[in-house]
């Protein structure tokens, strides 16, 4: 810690009293050391930080189980994986990738860098926050020991009843799955909650709602639609778990259940989930295009009205996943009306990234390849995506690798691309160093070149005939040479992220140091030192711009008065930011893991008993009492009268005198 | 980079109530989640009902009762005592914004007993229910709202019970005034929400 | 025919690149990968009858929009990404209002063409679509039956005359010209029916029924197989068309209905008894014996399928023999037990099955 880069902020600190209140801000913000430190850690550059390392892993776990996928299908009636195998493996992939990497990856950026990039020393509830990394944790485990154990679900990510019901899936294996789709839900949901708390009440002073960072406004859109979507998918594996535990008949043609119902239930649901993960990384693009281009973003308005247009578009057209059950033609039309209609916000975005960087200088770094490899990967997805939206195209294609294609186009070209593209952009600012540009060109390259091998050629396999999902196929059906190509690229893909992790620990040791601010970027996090202090800000700055640092005076405007001797941040108000409240923060904790443990008891324990849950009720109760009771010292409790808000009046009055 | 200091925070409260503490937006937004899931819930309910006809389905025995419609008793009076506590709630959310101890603590007291009535009226309402969870898909899907919103009461009466036992034993500090009002809008959402759910339960089934 | 309009597609798509000679390798793997695409028995871009046929049509206006449409943003964006004019220094710049202007209204325009675009795919997907199904309510013909089973399919003929329906498994034989009716159900989990060259697919779900209906106009065999996962051996669960020309799909039927033939040799004779007393009676039907289960698939003409185990092995006498032999060695997981038979009794049974003519 000692040889800490001087951030711009500290470059401020220029008085003993303020090298003091430093010194004190230091301590008071310190992270617990040791491994208890480890667990009770509120800090949210280390909670995001344990998200990005874990969901990597999975990433990678997840793309193992891809490569055994492909050397599967890399020649017909292979017998490389069993039927039994390779259904596990299928499953376990598609259920890692959504659950265990994709969602809580764009979650943990946001943990890391909204704070920043707002102005504020935390997140608005650190210590949910934590719980949210732990309850995600013991679900990923979770999947991985059953895995291991040969107890690996195998119904499918979607495990569609009746084929994931009692009567067809006996065994533990699909409630393996719908317990841990409990535990990833529940850990996306806090980090929602975690998200808009902080993007509503903790932004600096003048960064009213049209200043926001294009970055901020994705990660707020993505919150409020993990708040309308997830509980779908809580609900429909629950109820495909008590109809599994208890023999309810949620699911049972016999008994008046209903298998379409499920369908329904995980579609309102997983349509959402693909704008979930594919609107953060809308965010990512907007800040490497802004920082790239040196440019303001063209459009900001239609790009914000665009996430927003999208958010509410995904809700409907989860119909389209299920143009081939007997439903009534009039509810497709207006599905295939809505789902064209995601393609017009898409769109806009697309033509406003070209026009801010039409004419720009372009500093075409690692970042801006990854963001110009996702458009023509993206246009690609999306254009296939228009093609899923046409019912009669649809039952031709739905449930072949042509969606298969379609999906990894949309994912991996709208989600992953733009994801490395995040992490070569702010990985200095974690960790104080750079990447390689070098190793960052071919880890582009292979990766862009291995992408559209193993996943073009999949499209005619589709339009071929070949359905999704299958373990293997006979050589008669003439899919043997595409589906080599493909495997073929599996592999190149493979190097390219191998590429990846070289780099991360090849930089981590011997990288340029970054400095605070290597891109010349825009946004408030780059004002710090890299990585941040704990406290982040030694004093919350007051925002004169759309743009934080472009748009700074020569004299950084800041504010003054929050107590240094406590963990206090400032709430201000929703939609100016005004400043409201002093507000001090609860520091580190172990009732989070405790209550992570005690929700960990009720599902794992509730695979095999509805025991379980009274028992988990009592456990968590258990856990209340203690957190509330138990150590109230982190709180200021002799809080004053509220007097007049007479400085925040001030406030306003400055901040609309000066127009900034 | 010299910094210049326009807005002294230093006079600011430490917490204030509705919209400007955090955690009135954190109990909200934990409310959306649980109001969309019940939002779902109560669209499988009516999902379910187009493959059961007639719903609920009839009863198996010849004996009484033969309606096989859910009994009115005990949902009513739930919806009545939950009602009622609002009023209470809402009087202690007052003096709780007014600052007097003693008010509060006895409206917490009250509540708690509506609270632990409104759970012992559940646990009868579901023998009102005139199927088992695993009878049919009727049974299923009115156990699931009935034990859904019963976890809600259970969760509420904890949460009452903690800040009650704060309110008693420890200082009467803003924070926890202000907590005190985020459960006040806990309970009402508790309370209206079992309004729809009783209507849904109770009252749907018989206009059809 | 269609083939070949495919093939001159992609030939004017070729000369078009060309010119360009950085390209050229390009033409070479997308010629490679849709002459990969043309013609065969399974495949969306073959189509064998009015349904696939539109679809098909809808498809090759789609992906030509689309093409444009991509070739068009990645026209510009490579503009874009090259496009600086003039050199300034490194702080963050402002556009002027003029260039503002002109980018927005590019913009403006741009959006205005993807609108166009979708709402010129949504009016020909609603008419294709409405096309598929006009045509059903006014025309009678055919009427199949398919149950999924995990995993195989159940066919059976429907027909006003008792006894006519027959049922048999896995090969569907239809008559071209006439427009057939599926009514689809399940009998365990979900399973789909798909024969890319036919139609699209629909769904078989338990306690539902639903209905597809479709016409092959150009006589051939065309291969489907089950598109929604269902379980263990999903990938081993296809299918075959057979569409013929009418009397030659009328004696087929013809046939269909009959008995089983008697066992004519001494040996056929053994297999029969071999049949009716070992495990093969519990699931299988065979018409005209006592042997009337039906969790398996009827056998009583078992003779005449090309295939067996769900379209997956050719159907002759090694396979038949692994098949009864220990079918899980063959297909892991399906539903049929071993048979561990004495030679003799085996090669009897092989004799009689065979005869199923």
């Amino acid at each position: 810690m000692a040889e800490r880069p001087q951030s711009l902020a500290e470059h401020a600190a220029q008085t003993d009293a303020d090298r003091r209140e430093i010194r004190e801000l230091e301590r008071v913000w310190a992270r617990p050391p040791g491994i208890i430190g480890w667990f009770t850690d509120t800090d949210h550059k280390a909670i995001a930080l344990r998200y990005v390392v874990t969901a990597f892993v999975f990433f990678i776990l997840g793309g193992i189980e891809a490569a055994l996928m492909r050397i599967q299908l890399a020649r017909p009636e292979n017998h490389f994986l069993s039927a039994d195998l390779y259904n596990q493996v299928f499953t376990v992939h598609g259920t890692t990738m959504m659950f265990l990497f994709a969602v809580p990856i764009m979650t943990a950026l946001g943990i890391y860098l909204v704070p920043l990039m707002v102005g504020t020393r935390d997140v608005a509830f650190p210590r949910l926050n934590n719980y949210g990394y732990f309850v995600y944790l013991i679900g990923g485990i979770l999947l991985y020991v059953a895995f291991f154990l040969n107890t690996g679900p195998d119904a499918g990510w979607f495990s569609y009843v009746p084929l994931s019901g009692p009567g067809y899936s006996p065994g533990k294996r699909v409630d393996i799955w719908a317990q841990m789709i409990s535990f990833t839900e529940i850990s996306a949901l806090c980090g929602a909650v975690v998200v808009i708390g902080t993007v509503f009440k903790m932004r600096a002073p003048g960064m009213s709602l049209h200043r926001l960072p294009l970055f901020v406004w994705a990660q707020l859109v993505t919150s409020f639609m993990i708040i309308f979507a997830m509980p779908a998918v809580m609900l429909a594996s629950s109820l495909l778990a008590s109809d599994r535990l208890i023999d309810t008949h949620f699911f049972n043609p016999a008994e008046g259940g209903d298998a379409i119902l499920y369908q329904h239930m995980f579609w309102f649901f997983g349509h959402p989930e693909v704008y979930i993960i594919f609107i953060p990384a809308l965010g990512f693009i907007s800040s490497i295009v802004v920082t790239f281009s040196r440019r303001r973003i063209f459009g900001y308005t239609a790009m914000v009205l665009s996430l927003i247009a999208t958010a509410f578009l995904g809700f409907g057209l989860w119909v389209h996943h299920m143009f081939a059950t007997p439903l009534p033609q009039l509810g497709q039309s207006f599905f295939t009306a809505a789902s064209m209609m995601i393609a017009i916000p898409s769109g806009v975005q697309i033509f406003c990234w070209i026009a801010t960087l039409w004419g720009a200088k372009l500093n075409v770094k690692t970042p801006l390849l990854f963001v110009l490899g996702f458009v023509a990967i993206f246009v690609m997805g999306g254009l296939t995506g228009v093609m899923l939206a046409s019912v009669p195209l649809n039952l031709q294609i739905h449930d072949t690798f042509f969606v298969v294609a379609h999906l990894h186009y949309v994912l991996i070209g709208g989600a992953v691309f733009p994801l490395f593209g995040a992490f070569y952009y702010w990985f200095p600012k974690w960790t104080g160093r750079l990447l390689s540009e070098r190793l960052g060109r071919w880890n582009f390259a292979l990766m862009f070149i291995g992408f559209n091998l193993v996943f073009f050629p999949m499209h005619q396999l589709g339009l071929n005939g070949m359905p999704r999902r299958v373990y293997t196929y006979l050589p008669e059906t003439g899919w043997a040479n595409l589906n080599l190509l493909a495997s073929v690229g599996a592999l190149i893909l493979a190097i390219g992220v191998l590429f990846f992790i070289v780099n991360c620990f090849w930089a981590r040791r011997s990288g340029v140091v970054a400095g605070d601010n290597p891109w010349g970027a825009d946004t408030l996090e780059w004002s710090l030192a890299s990585p941040p202090p704990d406290y982040n800000f030694f004093r919350i700055p007051v925002v004169e711009g759309g743009y934080a640092l472009w748009d700074r005076s020569q004299e950084i405007p800041v504010v003054i008065g929050l107590s240094s001797t406590k963990r206090e941040t400032l709430v201000t108000s929703v939609v100016d930011a005004v400043p409201e409240l002093r507000y001090e923060l609860p520091g580190p904790s172990l009732w989070p893991v405790l209550l992570s443990l005690a929700t960990a008891e009720t599902f794992i324990v509730g695979i095999f008993t509805a025991w379980a849950f009274a028992i988990g009720a009592v456990l968590t109760f258990a856990v209340f009492i203690g957190w509330f009771f138990g150590d109230p010292n982190y709180e200021n409790v002799d809080a004053k009268e509220p007097p007049e808000p007479r400085d925040a009046a001030d406030a306003l009055q400055y901040l609309r005198s000066e127009e900034v | 980079m010299n910094t210049r200091p326009v807005i002294d925070v230093s006079d600011l409260p430490h917490h204030g109530f509705d919209t400007v503490d955090t955690i009135w937006w954190g109990n909200n937004l934990l409310l959306a989640i649980e109001t969309s899931m019940f939002a779902i819930l109560i669209a499988t309910y009516f999902y379910l009902r187009q493959n059961i006809s007639p719903w609920p389905p009839p009863l198996a025995q010849l004996t009484a009762p033969f309606s096989p419609l859910p009994g009115l008793g005990f949902g009513t009076a739930n919806a009545l005592v939950l009602l009622l506590s609002c009023l209470v709630m809402m009087w202690v959310d007052l003096s709780a914004r007014r600052g007097s101890q003693g008010a509060t603590q006895r409206g917490l007291i009250i509540c708690l007993v509506f609270a632990f009535i409104a759970i012992i009226l559940r646990s009868f309402e579901f023998r009102a229910v005139k199927f088992r969870w695993d009878s049919n898909a009727y049974g299923s899907v009115v156990w699931f709202i009935l034990g859904m919103h019963m976890l809600h009461l259970i969760t509420l009466t904890c949460e009452t019970v903690l800040l009650t036992g704060w309110a008693l034993t420890r200082d009467f500090d803003m924070k926890h005034r202000v907590d005190i009002t985020a459960l006040a809008v806990y309970w009402y959402w508790v309370a209206g929400i079992w309004m729809v759910l009783y209507a849904v339960v109770y009252w749907a089934p018989r206009f059809s | 025919m269609i083939a070949k309009r495919q093939i001159a597609q992609v030939e004017s798509f070729g000369r078009w690149y060309f010119r360009r000679a950085r390209l050229r390798w390009l033409v070479l793997v997308a010629a490679l990968l849709f002459l990969n695409g043309c013609g065969g028995f399974q495949s969306v871009l073959n189509p064998g009858g009015p349904q696939s046929e539109h679809i098909s049509r809808l498809w090759w206006f789609m992906l030509f929009v689309s093409t444009a449409v991509f070739l068009l943003v990645m026209i510009s964006l490579w503009l874009a990404v090259n496009s600086r004019t003039k050199p300034t220094n490194s702080s963050p710049e402002k556009e002027t209002v003029g260039t503002k202007g002109r980018k927005g209204l590019i913009v403006i325009l741009a959006t205005g063409v993807t609108v166009a675009i979708l709402f010129a795919f949504m009016v020909d997907s609603f008419l294709v679509g409405r096309g598929l199904t006009a045509e059903l309510e006014r025309k009678q013909g055919l009427n199949i039956e398919i149950t999924g089973h995990q995993w195989w399919w159940e066919v059976r003929y429907q027909d006003v005359d008792a006894s006519s329906i027959f049922t048999t498994a896995n090969e569907i034989h239809i008559p071209v010209g006439v427009p057939v009716t599926f009514s689809l159900k399940a009998s365990d989990v979900i399973h789909s029916f798909w024969v890319p060259n036919l139609h699209g697919k629909k769904d078989l779900i338990p306690g539902k029924i639903s209905t597809i209906w479709l016409q092959a106009d150009r006589p051939g065999v065309y291969r489907g197989q089950c598109a929604e996962y269902c379980g263990h051996q999903h990938a081993h669960m296809a299918l075959w068309i057979f569409a013929e020309p009418l009397e030659q799909f009328d004696a087929w039927r013809r046939a269909q209905i009959q008995s089983a033939v008697s066992p004519a040799s001494a040996s056929e004779q053994k297999g029969q008894q071999v049949f009716l007393s070992s495990a093969c009676v519990m699931c299988h039907a065979i018409n005209g014996t006592p042997a009337g289960a039906n969790f398996g698939p009827n056998l009583t003409h078992l003779a005449t399928r090309k295939t067996i185990a769900a379209a997956t092995l050719a159907n002759d006498r090694s396979h038949l023999q692994q098949w009864v032999d220990d079918s899980q060695q063959v297909k892991p997981g399906n539903r049929m037990p071993a048979n561990k038979l004495r030679p003799e009794d085996m090669q009897a049974l092989l004799d009689y099955l065979q005869s199923l003519k």
